[in-house]
Parts: C-alpha cells; sequence; structure tokens
C-alpha cells in the first residue's frame, strides 16, 4: 500500500512539471481529487474533474474541487474546440470503452492531452504474464481477474502504434524504471514501468 | 420596514419532544417593504409583506447566512416546528439544523414565502389597499427575479452583507441562480437541485394542464372568488396531477403499487377510490386546497414557465458571465420533471462560462421530490460544498 501511494505522488510530480501555472486543465477520471488538489496547490491551475461516481465527486467538493459526474466523452462534447489548456488522462486510459474517441475527443477540446499508464510490456510484467500464467498482480494492479473491472492493458509500443496510426503528434514523452522515478533512456517498451506523453494535434 | 412578530402559538421556552440536532420551536417573522415595488412587468404595488423564518445567528462578520428557497408548493416554514403539538416539522427539517448538513450552529438560515404566495407574503389573495378586496388577477404578474428582488430586500433588511450561500430545489433553484446572476458580489456559493434553465414543453404542458383545472372551474370566477372560497375542485385536481409529476413510476409501484384500500371491500364496480394511489392522491388534492390559494397557483406555476435566462441574456454562458458564486448543481435520476439532463446543462454552461461548478448525481426512485430525499450521501455532498475552506478565487470569464 505505501508503494502505490509513493508511486501516485511520483505520477503527480512528472505531471505537475509539466502543467503551465494558471492554466485551465481538465482531468478524465478524477478520483478523488488528488491530483487536482495538487495541481492547484503548487501550479494554482483552474481544475475540473470529471468522474462516474458520486462518491468521489462528493469527495472532490468537499475539497472545494470542481468536479462532474458523468461520462467524460460526453462532457468534452459539450464544449467548444481548445476550451482546456490541457486535459489529463492519467492511469485512465487502459479502462476506457472507446480509448482512441477519448483521446481524439480531447485532443479537440484541449490544446494539450497528458496520458500516463502503465507499461504492461515492462519485463516485470512480460514475466509475470510468462512464468506465472496469470493476470498481471502488482503495487498498482493488486486485485485478481474477477474482482477487477474490464481493463486494456497497454504497452509503450502499443500507445505509440496508436499515436502514429491517428497521426497525434508525441511533443513530449517520460518514461520511468520500475520504481516509477528514475528515467529511462534505453529500451523503454521492456525497461520502463511508467509512461507519460504530451499529446498534440498534428 | 418593520418587523412584526406573528403571535407565537407555544411558548419559546418549552421545547417540544425533539431529536438534539433539531432547530426546536420556531416562530415565522414578517418583513413588511413599506414603499413601491416595481415588478418586472413594469406594474407596481406600494409595499408587500414576505413572511419568514430564521434559524441560528448572524455572525458578527454578518456573512454567514444560508437563503433557502423554495419550491412551487412550499414555504417559509423549512425547519424546526410551530408548536409542541405540531403534526409535522419544516419541509427541510432532514437537512437544516445543529449538526446537520446545513448546520445552523455555524449559518444563520433564512427561508422566505415568495411574493405571489400565499403562505403570509404578499400574493393574489392579499387585500389589494385600493380596492379593499383580494388582488385576485389585478395583482402583477411575478417573476422569479421580482421573487428575487424581494427577497434581496429582505436580506438586506436583516442587515445580512454577504450569502455564505443560497440553495434550493425545483423552483428553488431557479430562485438560486437567478441570485448569483443578480447579485454576484452578494452571493458566494450556490446549490441547485432538481432544477432546470428553462423548462421543457412537458413541464410547460403539465402547468398549463393545472391552470386551466383551476380556470375551468366556475368557482374561479376570473380569480375574483371570497378568501374562504374559490376553485376547490380545479385547485384540488391541479395538485393531484402535479403531484404525479413529482413521484416516479418506480417510486409510485413501490409505495402504492396496485395495492387497495381496506375499506373498498371487494366491490370493484364503482367509482370510489379503490386503489391506495387514488385515495393518496384525493387526499393531496383535498389537504392542498385548504393551504393554497389558486390564484398563486396560477402566478406561480406562469412565473416557473417564464424562467429563461438563456433567452433573456442571449445564451446561458452569457447569463451566466457575471456569476462570481462556486456552484453545485445536483440531479436525481429518476427525476423526469426537471431531469439529470436539465441540471447537468446548468452545471456544464456555468463551466463554459468559465465558472467553477460541480454536477453531482443521486440515484434514487423518489422522482422530482427527490431533492428533500433523506440521504447520507445527499447530506455529505451538501455539507462539504457549505463548510470546506475558502476557496481560491479564479475568473475565467469569457
Amino acid at each position: 500500500m505505501r508503494t502505490r501511494v509513493e508511486k501516485r505522488t511520483v505520477d503527480m510530480q512528472v505531471i505537475g512539471e509539466w502543467v503551465e501555472p494558471h492554466s485551465r486543465v481538465l482531468d478524465l477520471g478524477c478520483g478523488r481529487g488528488e491530483l487536482m488538489d495538487y495541481l492547484v496547490q503548487a501550479k494554482q491551475v483552474s481544475a475540473t474533474g470529471v468522474d462516474l461516481d458520486f462518491g468521489r465527486i462528493s469527495a472532490c467538493v468537499a475539497r472545494g474541487l470542481s468536479a462532474y459526474q458523468g461520462d467524460m466523452t460526453e462532457f468534452m462534447r459539450a464544449f467548444p474546440d481548445r476550451h482546456f489548456d490541457r486535459i489529463i488522462c492519467s492511469r485512465t486510459v487502459h479502462e476506457l470503452n472507446d480509448p482512441a474517441g477519448v483521446v481524439l475527443e480531447a485532443l479537440r477540446v484541449g490544446s494539450t492531452v497528458t496520458v500516463g499508464f502503465v507499461n504492461h510490456g515492462f519485463w516485470k510484467n512480460r514475466l509475470g504474464a510468462l512464468f506465472g500464467g496469470r493476470k498481471v498482480r502488482n503495487a498498482v494492479y493488486t486485485t485478481s481477474w474477477h474482482e477487477s473491472r474490464p481493463a486494456n492493458p497497454l504497452s509503450i509500443a502499443d500507445f505509440e502504434d496508436f499515436c502514429r496510426e491517428k497521426s497525434i503528434r508525441i511533443a513530449r514523452r517520460a518514461h520511468l524504471l520500475g520504481d516509477w522515478r528514475t528515467p529511462c533512456r534505453v529500451l523503454p517498451n521492456l525497461l520502463a514501468g511508467y509512461a507519460l506523453y504530451d499529446l498534440a494535434r498534428t | 420596514m418593520t418587523d412584526d412578530v406573528q403571535a407565537p402559538t407555544a411558548p419559546a421556552s418549552a421545547p417540544r419532544q425533539l431529536a438534539g440536532d433539531d432547530v426546536g420551536i420556531v416562530s415565522p417573522r414578517d418583513f413588511i417593504h413599506r414603499g413601491p415595488f416595481a415588478f418586472k412587468s413594469g406594474q407596481t404595488i406600494q409595499g408587500f409583506t414576505l413572511r419568514y423564518e430564521t434559524y441560528g445567528a448572524l455572525n458578527a462578520t454578518r456573512d454567514n447566512a444560508v437563503l433557502v428557497c423554495h419550491a412551487l408548493s412550499g414555504d417559509h416554514h423549512c425547519a424546526g416546528w410551530h408548536s409542541e403539538s405540531d403534526s409535522k416539522p419544516g419541509w427541510w427539517n432532514n437537512l437544516i439544523g445543529p449538526g446537520k448538513a446545513v448546520d445552523t450552529r455555524r449559518f444563520f438560515v433564512v427561508c422566505a414565502n415568495v411574493l405571489g404566495g400565499c403562505q403570509g407574503s404578499t400574493g393574489p389573495s392579499s387585500t389589494d389597499p385600493a380596492t379593499g378586496r383580494p388582488y385576485g388577477t389585478r395583482f402583477p404578474f411575478v417573476t422569479i427575479r421580482d421573487m428575487v428582488s424581494a427577497q434581496k430586500l429582505l436580506l438586506d433588511h436583516l442587515g445580512v452583507a454577504e450569502l455564505h450561500a443560497v440553495l434550493g430545489g425545483s423552483m428553488g433553484g431557479m430562485t438560486a441562480m437567478l441570485f448569483a446572476i443578480d447579485y454576484p458580489q452578494f452571493t458566494r456559493r450556490q446549490i441547485i437541485m432538481a432544477s432546470t434553465a428553462n423548462e421543457s414543453a412537458q413541464a410547460i404542458a403539465f402547468n398549463e394542464v393545472g391552470r386551466q383545472a383551476i380556470m375551468q372551474d366556475p368557482a374561479w370566477n376570473n380569480g375574483d372568488y371570497p378568501r374562504e372560497g374559490g376553485p376547490r375542485v380545479g385547485l384540488a385536481i391541479a395538485r393531484m396531477m402535479a403531484h404525479i409529476t413529482y413521484l416516479s413510476d418506480a417510486g409510485m409501484d413501490r409505495k402504492f403499487g396496485r395495492r387497495k384500500r381496506e375499506s373498498a371491500g371487494g366491490e370493484s364496480y364503482t367509482f370510489d377510490a379503490q386503489f391506495e394511489v387514488e385515495s393518496y392522491l384525493r387526499h393531496q388534492g383535498q389537504s392542498f386546497i385548504n393551504r393554497f390559494d389558486a390564484n398563486s397557483y396560477l402566478y406561480i406555476t406562469r412565473a416557473i414557465d417564464q424562467f429563461d435566462p438563456a433567452r433573456a441574456y442571449g445564451s446561458l454562458e452569457q447569463a451566466f458571465a457575471p456569476v462570481q458564486a462556486e456552484s453545485l448543481v445536483i440531479g436525481f435520476t429518476s427525476d423526469w420533471l426537471f431531469p439529470p439532463e436539465q441540471n447537468r446543462e446548468i452545471a456544464l454552461a456555468l463551466l463554459r462560462a468559465g465558472k467553477r461548478a460541480s454536477y453531482a448525481e443521486l440515484s434514487t426512485d423518489l422522482g422530482h421530490d427527490s431533492f428533500l430525499l433523506e440521504s447520507a450521501d445527499l447530506y455529505a455532498l451538501i455539507r462539504g460544498f457549505l463548510e470546506r475552506p475558502e476557496a481560491y478565487v479564479f475568473d475565467f470569464a469569457i
């Protein structure tokens, strides 16, 4: 559990470095608002979050954050082009029904789209699948298959393929080793545990 | 302007058998505005009365007031009891009280019967000083904005410097919305529940059927009827029909199903009330005519129908442009009168206008009346919104 909390913090710090102060940020799958809270305090952003769960929205509201309970794609459709400076999709993309649809809509509504995800091509995850022959379980994915939400595990290679296919420009990328802290400079699809991307329209 | 305290019906020092989180015995007061009051329609009356109640105390900085806005058939009595023998408490007693979601130990809660109403505030059933008879349909047309202006005069009179929050469900949500638009420096938070920025054709249609039931009753007599008389049949039917729109299919099935009244016996071939739902609606209709004025019903439903800030300002975003308040909009899944989508639209328009707004949705089967729900989730949401630390100030108005 401790590892999990630390890893969440690392993710926040990287995103925090990328976010421009005082910008207008939308957090897709905002949960209980930890990331928004951090960005509001560290970067004085104007943040709005979207989530499906009442309890998480209520937690955001109690923190003084703006949060909207509903479907993220429908939410984004209600806004004009480039209404947000940055749209963040942190550790949510693998649970979406229509990931391509969400990312493309985010690229319309936001000037920059930040996507962060756990790299399932990471060697530990590969070995786990190879030797365990079971669903990957680790500090992040703690639950067994039958108590997990439906997920599309993806790798760095998968994601870069997707960006190429959809002609999405990768403005910035960060690959982090298994500690989610140390930058990974070689063979990211094999050696990086976590990946972050800043996307823009071409 | 004076404050006339109504004769209390019970000594204030003898609290009723109450829960510890109850405001106890409360007494309404009358705020009398002397001087002309101009309605949005251009018509004017020479002064008006608003009946209101307050709970809790105004703080030294006079900025802890929470204004509660009632719905169509509601009134100023939103918490506590009027006497020890009172059969039921104020309509939002579950939400408002010491230690409750709207905590009267922290907040100075104000609730007034709207202008045009009939529970003690000036409306069509009040005496027209020019004729000595009830105004009837000579009363000026009332809009939500007129209700807001009148309540602002009350708050000024009470010495409120800033509203900590304004909240309301249904028409009360419209009132809250206009407070935030008309008095942006004054209104710091708003909670809009089970409301809409403009009624759908279906909602207008239901109001129109209610009005027709009243106006087609010969006793309506073009609005000219004695205080104790009037279109009692028409008003009861209007209420019965409207009451259905406040519930939901699933909720009615849960509450009544096809159960028959015990007194109905085995006799099926009669038009007496047989099903429980029939006797429930008849009871709703009958109890309504004893407490509500038919002309007020016409005026207030008309005010609700006319409410349309998007049309008045060109767009909802432009209407919300001056808003400084942080907003919380709450929709209810089974509300088909002012459905979740219409509540979402309020929150989305506020966000498009660059305002701080949240939207939350509760799953209930209680229909439009869900905003009166007894729900720990709802209480936590409202308390969290009202009591959170002062937020950062942003204004990204377009």
